[in-house]
């Protein structure tokens, strides 16, 4: 017995001795140095677009500026060689251009009616020319597309008048004949980011596939294009997809030109699926409850959504349409421009029950008209146009999504939403080959997006990023841009792909350092 | 609106080992020998099986004892290289007993116990302070008890639990640029514990003691939030004060214990124990807001649950005593204690290591008087943190120590 005791003393003593090392780290982080690998970070230039910019609620300005990706990446290539990182910073936290139409202020969140709502603000002052032209090395410019980059004139003061020009690259371009290549290869940088392609298929998103002319206060919306065999990128309205090769030839312009000054190196990004943002997940295509619709339910089912369903399934179309449930919430009308139109049909058949006049209304209103489905992506902006009465359509069929269909500009359907998607892929598969092929860093954008539009989200140190408007954390009050937050995710996106491609060992930032959705 | 996550500490509060760290120091005799439970010398065994108090050789016995416990945790993440390390204020437990033989087959007593006080202070700008900036817990046991001694060598010994735990948590909430506060002055909860003590032979001792889940109960609980404006309270259904209302149920977790004390020689002993604790029923903490939408429950909108996924954890206790003359007594002891959660489930407000404990002290004798003292050195083993439900990853270690004086009373 005494034996025993003193063994397992002894042998516990022992156990003691061999695992009580491991109390500390192995290494501390205070001893791991911040190198640069094979990367050369002494001048980093960024290129790409509003999300490069550091552009947030709807407008560029100076506090969201400052929270950009490209800043936070050069703040931690400081730790191995970066130098100096200037932005053309707007005068103002406001932002817009009150000598411009079309550029308003950034939005703020307020308290209207009990709840908390995006309101748009004035322009803050007009369009400044900043001094040292050239000399700026976050070259993001908001709206731009992939061909912008490598377009001449694109900073003219004369072009915006003609469409040619972008203010924003305006306030901060060498002269007014340049290109934002040629600026950037003036800089002869030696690590560059870029991030384009964005808006390539974005606009066209976000205008529910169409482009708009306005003339007085009339605006009028057309079909936009979906460009393919056509190189030419002076012919697109301004809200057409881009053809893939155009976007593919833009890109692989601008690394030609960065590598011909010695801009050899560097990292580029892909595109997300743009209905992986707010601005398209907000709104519901279902948001019509029965509560909501009250009386007016049993009304509509007999005077509007009974008869169509019985002469849209007379010409094989009534799939389009059902009836309104009592029970669970329904979807909301809408013209989806890619349905065979029965306008001609519908007349001729409600002719004998409604009258000629009012069967001619309804024909040319319903003749493309369906309930959205779960396909549909129903546009943030839509939201305050449901519900709404639709000019110039008679009565009682011209509640909007109700009795009267949102239009093509409210809603991206389904089949749009499928060239948005098709593009995208396109220009991705481009963007990672001309990555392979340069031999840079490459970013997944598409898939960290798609992971913080998850269920899940993403979560940083106990706090939980999702792609939910507003109180999601990422997403800013314009549902298409970033917050602060959202742009330190991106930044940490970046350094690890530098860190990987270039065996750099820049730290991450941390994202819940930076500001995000501001609350009233 | 980000998740409030009410920590393990909520219910380690009213534990003896579980929070910051799983300290077991609930009799400086005890702790001298690694905290083993089988010495039946004086009152200070009723906390560890109440059929103890049968085999205490005094009619009447009383102790008290107190403790500091001291300790640092540090944090680092390796991706963003920050390193933060707490600085916790000196945990104070303390302790108090007192048995009684009205007959000599029966024994009744009553035990005051922290079995949990300790503060987390991490600095207010932390990273982690979306988790928690500083969680103080105080927890009170009370327990009555009664022993029968069934033959000579062996007793039987219930106890009732009553537990009284006082919360206060401060955590950052980035998203509103401010802070809440969620504290409870008056959790409790009911258990009860019973044990057998057996003495087969003069020499050897044997304890064997269960101690029930109780569960905590939170019924009053406030949760007060800071914002820069107070235009969210309303968003967020608050009162004018920005508080609003919580309770939670928080389940304490059953422990085994074993002990065993073998002399050796009339002058040496040596102890051993076996503790296993049912930290499953940890599975995740619910937290049920009065009006707040603050949670993540799809039925109910202030419903929060967390996610704690803990598991069974054992300690094994080796402690040995040795009687230089009948006046001095010189202990020692080590044992080791296994942390209840993975690295993937590691939280900041109430770290945890696979823990080694190296123990000591000495015990003076005089007539009916007894004076130990003890301290304690941990090794606690440093450890990943990889929880991606929170986001959190890097590595922790930490360092601790306590010591205690403890006073017993034997008079007749």
């Amino acid at each position: 017995m005494k034996k025993i005791i003193i063994s397992t003393i002894a042998v516990s003593a022992l156990l003691f001795t061999v695992t009580s090392c491991n109390t500390d780290f192995d290494t501390d982080v205070k001893d791991i140095p911040v190198t640069k690998g094979d990367a050369d970070f002494t001048k980093y230039i960024s290129l790409g677009n509003s999300l490069t910019s550091g552009y947030r609620d709807g407008a560029l300005y100076s506090s969201g500026q400052n929270e950009s990706y490209p800043s936070m990446i050069a703040g931690q290539m400081r730790l191995a060689g970066g130098g100096a990182f200037t932005q053309p910073l707007m005068p103002n936290d406001v932002g817009g251009f009150n000598n411009l139409p079309g550029f308003p202020g950034k939005l703020n969140l307020q308290v209207v009616n009990g709840s908390l709502t995006p309101v748009p603000s004035g322009a803050a002052a007009a369009l400044d020319i900043l001094p040292n032209g050239g000399s700026y090395q976050n070259m993001g410019v908001p709206g731009a597309k992939s061909f912008h980059l490598v377009a001449d004139g694109y900073g003219s003061q004369a072009g915006l008048l003609t469409g040619t020009a972008n203010p924003y690259f305006v306030r901060f371009a060498s002269s007014p004949g340049t290109s934002v290549l040629k600026d950037a290869m003036a800089q002869k940088a030696t690590f560059f980011s870029l991030w384009i392609g964005n808006n390539d298929v974005l606009s066209y998103a976000t205008n529910g596939g169409t482009n708009s002319q306005t003339v007085g206060t009339v605006t009028t919306y057309s079909t936009a294009t979906v460009q393919t065999g056509n190189t030419n990128p002076t012919t697109y309205k301004s809200n057409d997809i881009s053809d893939p090769a155009v976007v593919a030839g833009s890109i692989k312009g601008v690394l030609d030109g960065l590598k011909s000054v010695g801009t050899a190196k560097g990292v580029i990004a892909n595109i997300p699926y743009v209905t992986s943002v707010p601005f398209f997940t907000t709104v519901p295509y279902n948001p019509l409850t029965p509560q909501a619709l009250g009386a007016n339910l049993a009304t509509l089912n007999a005077s509007l959504y009974g008869p169509l369903k019985q002469a849209l399934t007379a010409f094989g179309a009534g799939d389009r349409i059902n009836l309104l449930s009592a029970t669970a919430s329904n979807p909301v009308l809408i013209k989806d421009v890619a349905l065979q139109d029965l306008s001609a049909q519908l007349t001729a058949a409600l002719t004998p029950s409604l009258g000629a006049q009012m069967a001619a209304a309804f024909g040319q209103i319903f003749g493309q008209a369906r309930q959205a489905t779960s396909e549909d992506y129903i546009l943030l902006t839509t939201s305050s146009v449901i519900n709404s009465v639709a000019p110039g359509a008679p009565a009682p069929v011209n509640i909007y999504g109700i009795s009267y269909p949102l239009q093509n500009q409210h809603v991206l359907t389904k089949t749009e939403a499928g060239y948005v998607k098709t593009a995208t892929d396109a220009y991705n598969a481009s963007i990672k080959s001309l990555a392979d092929s340069y031999g840079l860093a490459f970013v997944d954008a598409n898939k960290k997006m798609l992971e913080l539009n998850g269920q899940s989200g993403i979560s940083f140190d106990g706090v939980k990023y999702t792609a939910k408007f507003v109180t999601g954390g990422s997403f800013s009050l314009d549902g298409v841009h970033l917050t602060g937050r959202g742009y330190g995710i991106v930044a940490n996106e970046f350094i690890k792909s530098i860190n990987m491609k270039y065996r750099s060992t820049l730290p991450q930032v941390d994202p819940n350092k930076y500001s995000g959705v501001k609350f009233p | 609106m980000k998740k409030i996550l009410v920590s393990t500490a909520l219910l380690a509060g009213v534990l003896s080992y579980a929070g910051g760290f799983r300290v077991s120091l609930q009799g400086v005799k005890q702790l001298a020998m690694a905290h083993t439970s089988a010495h039946a010398e004086d009152a200070s065994v009723a906390f560890f099986n109440p059929a103890g108090m049968s085999f205490i050789p005094s009619k009447l016995s009383v102790v008290a004892g107190g403790f500091g416990a001291s300790n640092k945790v540090t944090f680092q993440n390796l991706n963003t290289l920050q390193s933060t390390a707490t600085d916790n204020p000196l945990g104070t437990p303390f302790y108090a007993a007192i048995t009684y033989k009205p007959i000599e087959k029966l024994s009744v007593g009553l035990s005051v116990t922290t079995p949990f006080g300790s503060t987390i202070q991490w600095p207010e700008n932390w990273e982690g302070k979306e988790m928690v900036q500083k969680l103080e817990l105080k927890s009170f046991y009370f327990q009555p008890m009664v022993s029968v001694k069934l033959a000579d060598w062996v007793s039987f010994g219930a106890s009732y639990i009553y537990a009284r735990g006082i919360v206060d948590w401060d955590k950052a909430v980035t998203q509103f640029g401010g802070q809440v506060n969620i504290k409870d002055k008056k959790a409790s909860g009911h258990g009860y514990g019973f044990g057998f003590y057996f003495r087969p032979d003069p020499k050897l001792d044997v304890s064997i003691a269960y101690r029930s889940p109780v569960d905590m109960k939170a019924k009053n609980g406030v949760a007060t939030f800071q914002f820069p404006s107070q235009s969210i309270y309303s968003q967020l259904k608050l009162n004018g004060a920005g508080q609003d209302g919580f309770s939670a149920t928080l389940p304490l977790v059953e422990e085994y214990t074993i002990g065993l004390t073998y002399k050796v020689t009339p002058k040496w002993l040596v102890s051993a124990d076996f503790n296993y604790h049912g930290w499953e029923r940890y599975s995740k903490l619910v937290l049920d807001f009065e009006n707040a939408p603050i949670g993540n429950s799809p039925s109910d909108p202030t419903v929060l649950i967390s996610p704690k996924n803990f598991k069974n954890s054992k300690t094994f206790r080796l402690g040995t005593q040795y009687a230089f003359t009948n006046m001095i007594y010189g202990r020692l002891g080590a044992y080791y204690d296994e942390s209840p959660y993975s690295n993937e489930n590691f939280i900041p407000e109430t770290p945890s290591f696979d823990t080694y404990v190296i123990t000591g002290g000495v015990g003076f004798k005089l007539k009916q008087f007894g004076i130990d003292i003890a301290g304690g050195y941990a090794l606690p083993q440093s450890r990943n943190v990889n929880n991606s439900a929170l986001g959190f990853y890097g590595q922790a270690k930490a360092q601790a120590f306590y010591f205690g004086l403890g006073l017993s009373y034997n008079p007749f």
